[in-house]
């Protein structure tokens, strides 16, 4: 479904991205994991566009990604959400989703239509936050809300796209227990009809839900296989997994 | 509950303009009609302006260019139909009914170029470029030494002229105004309540969201930039026809900088607040003067931008969405 063929990307000295060739199957969730730093946002932000890379190919669905702009990613079906909460603070709950449906049927730019009188938006919205475990904070402002209810919407913003290829930047960082079971579910039930790109550092979720895990250091992929082999891997558990590098429990910003 | 409050204000305040006329001639003070219908000029442009700043966050610091537009469209046009000549082998005209949809029609299209161009930038940038194509347009109005360099032009023949209606009569022409001012502030009201208005808020909030959501912000940016460079051409039209004069201090900067500061003072992200703004700003204008050499206070009164400029100080400081502000939240 997307394949990665030789990425790079520099900021200065720092390879950020280093000659990643990466694919990603149809159907499957696919984690990846590192260190603070290793690029894996980087990598997303490639993905979806908010990034150019120096060199380098990524095709989506056969086709070339880096010539498609990236407010046209999501209506292409490739979906990123973001490690550091990127919500709009004065608008509602339920217009943040709202905002994200009109944009895809294509009525962003609708000076007719009133915004809160489109009841079908409105209920699919509801919908959509009740699974994300929100549906009693329609109403609230976003910027009222706590962190981790934030990373919630930020989530359910990505849902609302209905996409094909989510890619997920760290989305449980900052979540409550509760909450994070709530969506580790919801992803699980999600991964008939959605391939995930997952970055996560909690290596319970990621042996949960991943049918394939790469592990990026310092902007290279040092492995990519199935879980059970990752696990075993000596050079994976020298460099990542077994390490103290690794500390789920560590604020990440 | 708001919505009622906000609904009578309006409806108390449309009824009020359009008495006006009436009390004016009751009390033998006709010529404030003519004040008055500069006020609702200026308004229509400081809530085109305000669709920029207040609900999508641009600061645009070259609004007057449109203002321009608008008015030497109508200018050249009367120019010509007064002269008998041609502008670009068309004839000019006096009719109101070409005259005022093309001034609008070319405020767009310049809205379109230079909104075009100046919406790569972003912050400070922004509004360093659009105060440059202000500047450029004012100071390629002052070449036009056909239509009177940097002294303007008269409108020799009157005003526009239109099927049914006399706009060189005061109260006609203070009608027309206020019909426009109305249309403009009922399509702006529905405009940001509509989806795109949503839109511009989420630019507003959090601009680099929006493409990760599908939204190609930059068109979205120069759609509301065009519509409001059209409401400050149709602003510009009829102030051509208010003064039947037009010079290139319609495009100075310092007439953005006006419009700026009436849409700060009167509450930014308001429909309201630019229209509050517009009127204390321009009656204060008119009038501080007055006041002040009748107190006595001579030197004061030439000098009145010193007391003027700490009453703004005052009402931005104390009022946390400016004269809309005062009025609305205070009363809950
Ligand atoms: N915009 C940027 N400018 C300069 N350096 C950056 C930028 N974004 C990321 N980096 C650097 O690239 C490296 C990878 O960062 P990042 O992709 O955020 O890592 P991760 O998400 O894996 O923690 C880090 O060394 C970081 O400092
Ligand atoms: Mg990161």
């Amino acid at each position: 479904m997307l394949k990665i063929q030789n990425l790079c990307k520099s900021f200065g000295a720092i390879k950020a991205t280093d000659n990643v060739s990466l694919s990603i199957d149809q159907g499957t969730i696919h984690a990846l994991i590192g260190p603070n730093g290793a690029g894996k946002t980087t990598l997303i932000s490639q993905l979806s566009g908010y990034m150019q890379p120096n060199s380098g190919t990524i095709t989506f669905n056969g086709f070339d990604l880096l010539t498609l702009p990236a407010h046209k990613r999501p209506h292409a079906g490739l979906v990123r959400s973001f490690q550091i909460t990127s919500v709009f603070p004065e608008l509602t709950v339920l217009d943040n989703i709202c905002l994200v449906l009109q944009s895809m049927c294509g009525q962003a730019q609708s000076i007719f239509r009133m915004a809160k009188a489109d009841l079908s938006e409105r209920n699919e919205a509801q919908e959509i936050l009740n699974r994300v475990g929100l549906g009693d904070k329609a109403n609230s402002l976003t910027g009222n809300l706590s962190h981790g209810q934030k990373r919630q919407v930020e989530i359910a913003m990505a849902l609302a796209t209905k996409p094909k290829l989510l890619l997920l930047d760290e989305p449980m960082a900052g979540m409550g227990a509760e909450e994070s079971r709530q969506i580790m579910t919801l992803l699980n039930t999600l991964r008939t009809s959605v391939t995930m790109l997952l970055v996560e550092h909690d290596m319970d979720v990621v042996f949960k839900l991943a049918d394939k895990i790469s592990v990026l250091v310092y902007g290279r992929v040092v492995a990519s296989d199935t879980p059970e082999n990752i696990r075993k891997n000596q050079d994976v558990q020298e460099a990542y997994l077994g390490g103290n590098e690794l500390n789920p429990k560590v604020k990440r910003c | 509950m708001k919505y009622t409050h906000h609904t009578r204000f309006l409806i108390g305040c449309l009824l009020a303009l359009i008495l006006l006329p009436w009390l004016f001639h009751a009390t033998d003070s006709s010529y404030l009609v003519s004040t008055f219908t500069r006020l609702i000029i200026f308004a229509i442009a400081a809530v085109s302006l305000d669709l920029l700043i207040g609900y999508t966050g641009l600061v645009s610091f070259g609004h007057a260019a449109f203002l321009g537009v608008g008015a030497y469209t109508v200018g050249i046009l009367s120019f010509h139909a007064y002269e008998e000549t041609t502008f670009l082998g068309l004839p000019g005209t006096l009719s109101g009914l070409t005259a005022i949809p093309l001034a609008v029609l070319l405020s767009a299209l310049v809205a379109l170029i230079i909104g075009a161009l100046s919406l790569r930038t972003k912050g400070v940038y922004f509004i360093m470029i659009t105060l440059s194509f202000g500047q450029m347009l004012f100071f390629l109005f002052v070449s036009l030494e056909q239509y009177g360099g940097d002294d303007g032009m008269m409108m020799f023949d009157g005003r526009n002229t239109l099927p049914g209606l006399d706009l060189n009569d005061r109260v006609e022409f203070y009608y027309f105004c206020l019909t426009w001012f109305t249309l403009f502030f009922l399509f702006c009201t529905r405009l940001v309540r509509s989806k795109f208005g949503r839109t511009l808020a989420a630019i507003r909030q959090n601009e680099d969201r929006l493409s990760s959501i599908g939204i190609n912000e930059y068109w979205a940016k120069l759609q509301i930039f065009v519509i409001a460079g059209i409401g400050a051409g149709l602003a510009g039209a009829l102030s051509a026809n208010h003064t039947e004069f037009i010079s290139p201090d319609i495009t100075h900067w310092t007439r953005s900088g006006d419009l700026m500061i009436v849409v700060i003072l009167g509450g930014m992200g308001t429909l309201i607040g630019p229209v509050l703004g517009t009127f204390l700003f321009l009656l204060l204008e008119e009038f501080l003067p007055l006041i002040l050499h009748s107190f006595g206070f001579d030197l004061l009164s030439e000098h009145w931008r010193f007391v003027f400029g700490p009453i703004l100080i005052l009402v931005v400081l104390y009022a946390k969405s400016g004269l809309y502000g005062m009025i609305f939240r205070k009363g809950g």
